[in-house]
């Protein structure tokens, strides 16, 4: 048998003085949080590699399901709306595919990161570490099913390949813009099932909703078409967000039905990046504040 | 502020390990185990006041280097809450604690792994969660398998495990830090009586090596074998602190004195007492 060796190991667990006047200012909790993931980065890419690792191992196909996935839902998508409505616009599949894929990506990680601190409860009651890592584990391993989603629509484009143009290299630059917005989201929802558990369910059917509100399955202009009489509605549409991430995909996968693929509008991606970095630091302050109860609750 | 009125009374000498001063950990009952927003948004639009339960309360405690302090007391008195208090895991609402060292903690094992992932990965991943360099981890991941006398099971998937490797795999992953302030709670029963031994040998070890220990068992031999203080907990007080015998006689009393209650309260309502008396 081997010996254990005279340890050297010690833990990060820093010697601090606590109490319970811990009121922290915002500013100084979205430092600590930008600390904790940086010190924790390798916790980070453990949990995603585990992630990613089971999601592939147990299923025949296995990670192949990350590219049939959107595909299939394309298909049932395509089957359904040939059948309410006749005369979509051309290459419609394309059309579809070109949200159905961000939507795919948003929508599982933010079901993944809902559950993400409740489902470590052990270890939250035993082990003190920045539960920070938990929902960003959640959403960065979303990136790689997101990327072998790509891989679905090169398969597309070989169909529809005069939609082919330089300007999918922005996917990239669209794709960080949503990642900014998905992570912010994603503290606010795990902070929040810890003390409501049913908190899940209600997600579900938000995002339902949000998906069939945002312009993934028709366009922008047919929105602001059906509510011409209604500006203030038309204005409220366009900020959602994934008004202006669905437009900009669109606008360098497919093009618009009338128009090849193009550049993206810059200015509103910029927007919303601004937007979403402020709302970021907004979720993570709220995630810190409520952090020290997170091991009372779970 | 609990903190305006009552200014920390803790010296800022350097021979504690741990200082805590009129400690308390209060639960809010608005948010415990699996709330729903129905029954939150009922207790806002009916009677809105909190129920609120202290696990702890007034608790001062000093552990000098080198010392090792036993926490004894019956079920739900408050114990494992005082040590995730003393490891960071949760935040108290009222008082002071002062630690001087690296912690680490060996609570309740065997919990919190990934039953997906194989018992190396486990392991790699149980490192990055304690917050071990991951050289360190490498390092001595060898060390670990072989303690755990898993063989070739180490490249399974752990919901293969029995539960006794389970808990073998948890025991040597969580001892194989070395810190000056060791917390355990009841990690003394773990697997077989062949792993029970070697895990005490372990433990004692660490015991020796580690600047203050603090233990909850329920275990009193190992109370006054290998510690040289105690305390007992009942209902989130302190109601003793001394010589561990001493403690663990006075625990054995008020022990005795509430199975006599119990048995007495049972007659009263006409219960078998003897049903009692088995529990």
């Amino acid at each position: 048998m081997i010996p254990f060796r005279p340890m050297s190991a010690t833990s990060e667990v820093p010697a601090a003085f606590r109490n319970a006047a811990g009121d922290r200012g915002p500013l100084r909790l979205v430092g600590e949080g930008i600390a904790d993931i940086r010190s924790r980065r390798r916790l980070v890419r453990y949990l995603v590699q585990a992630d990613i690792r089971k999601r592939g191992a147990d299923t025949i196909l296995g990670n192949i399901w990350w590219i049939l996935d959107p595909l299939l839902q394309m298909v049932v998508y395509v089957v359904f709306l040939s059948i309410v409505v006749r005369n979509g616009p051309p290459d419609y599949p394309l059309f579809i595919f070109s949200a159905i894929l961000p939507w795919k990506w948003f929508s599982a990680s933010i079901t993944d990161a809902t559950t993400s601190i409740v489902r470590h409860d052990q270890l939250i009651k035993q082990i003190q570490f920045p539960k920070l890592v938990l929902p960003v584990a959640a959403t960065t391993a979303g990136i790689v099913s997101f990327a072998f989603g790509t891989v679905a629509l090169i398969v597309l484009m070989l169909f529809y390949s005069s939609h082919f143009s330089i300007y999918l290299v922005f996917i990239p630059v669209i794709a960080g813009v949503q990642f900014v917005f998905t992570l912010a989201f994603s503290f606010l929802v795990a902070a929040g099932n810890v003390f409501f558990r049913d908190l899940g369910n209600v997600v579900g059917h938000v995002l339902r909703l949000w998906w069939f509100l945002s312009p993934g399955l028709y366009s922008l202009a047919t929105l602001e078409l059906v509510f011409r009489d209604h500006p203030t509605l038309v204005t409220i549409a366009g900020m959602n967000p994934f008004a202006i991430l669905f437009e900009a995909y669109r606008m360098v996968i497919y093009g618009t039905p009338t128009s090849p693929p193009g550049p993206p509008n810059f200015v509103s991606l910029a927007v919303l990046l601004i937007a979403s970095i402020g709302f970021l630091a907004l979720t993570t302050f709220v995630f810190k504040r409520l952090e020290p109860n997170f091991a009372k609750v779970v | 502020m609990a903190i305006l009125r009552r200014p920390p009374r803790i010296q800022p000498r350097a021979d504690h390990a741990i200082a805590a001063s009129d400690l308390g950990v209060r639960y809010d009952l608005r948010f415990t185990r699996k709330t729903t927003i129905r029954s939150s948004l009922a207790q806002m639009v009916g009677r809105g006041h909190a129920e609120q339960f202290w696990a702890l309360r007034h608790v001062d405690l000093r552990v000098q280097r080198g010392e090792s302090l036993a926490v004894i007391g019956p079920n739900g008195a408050g114990k494992s809450t005082l040590l995730q208090v003393l490891a960071g895991i949760i935040r108290p609402s009222e008082g002071v604690v002062d630690v001087v060292g690296h912690v680490s903690g060996l609570l309740t094992l065997g919990a919190g792994f990934d039953k997906e992932l194989t018992g190396r990965d486990n392991i790699l991943l149980g490192g990055a969660f304690l917050g071990l360099d991951d050289a360190v981890t490498r390092e001595l991941l060898p060390s670990i398998i072989e303690y755990a006398e898993l063989g070739d099971f180490i490249d399974a998937p752990l919901r293969t495990y029995s539960s006794g490797m389970r808990a073998r795999l948890g025991f040597a992953i969580a001892t194989s830090v070395d810190p000056d302030i060791l917390l355990l709670d009841e990690v003394l029963a773990t697997g077989d009586a062949n792993f029970r031994a070697k895990s005490k040998t372990r433990v004692i070890e660490i015991v020796a090596a580690a600047k203050a220990v603090v233990l909850v068992t329920h275990d009193m031999n190992w109370v006054t074998e290998y510690c040289n203080r105690a305390i007992l907990i009942e209902r989130g007080v302190v109601v003793m602190e001394g010589e561990p015998a001493d403690v663990v006689e006075t625990h054995r009393v008020h022990t005795e004195e509430a199975r006599v209650r119990a048995t007495e309260a049972a007659q009263a309502a006409g219960v078998d007492p003897r049903i009692v008396q088995i529990r």
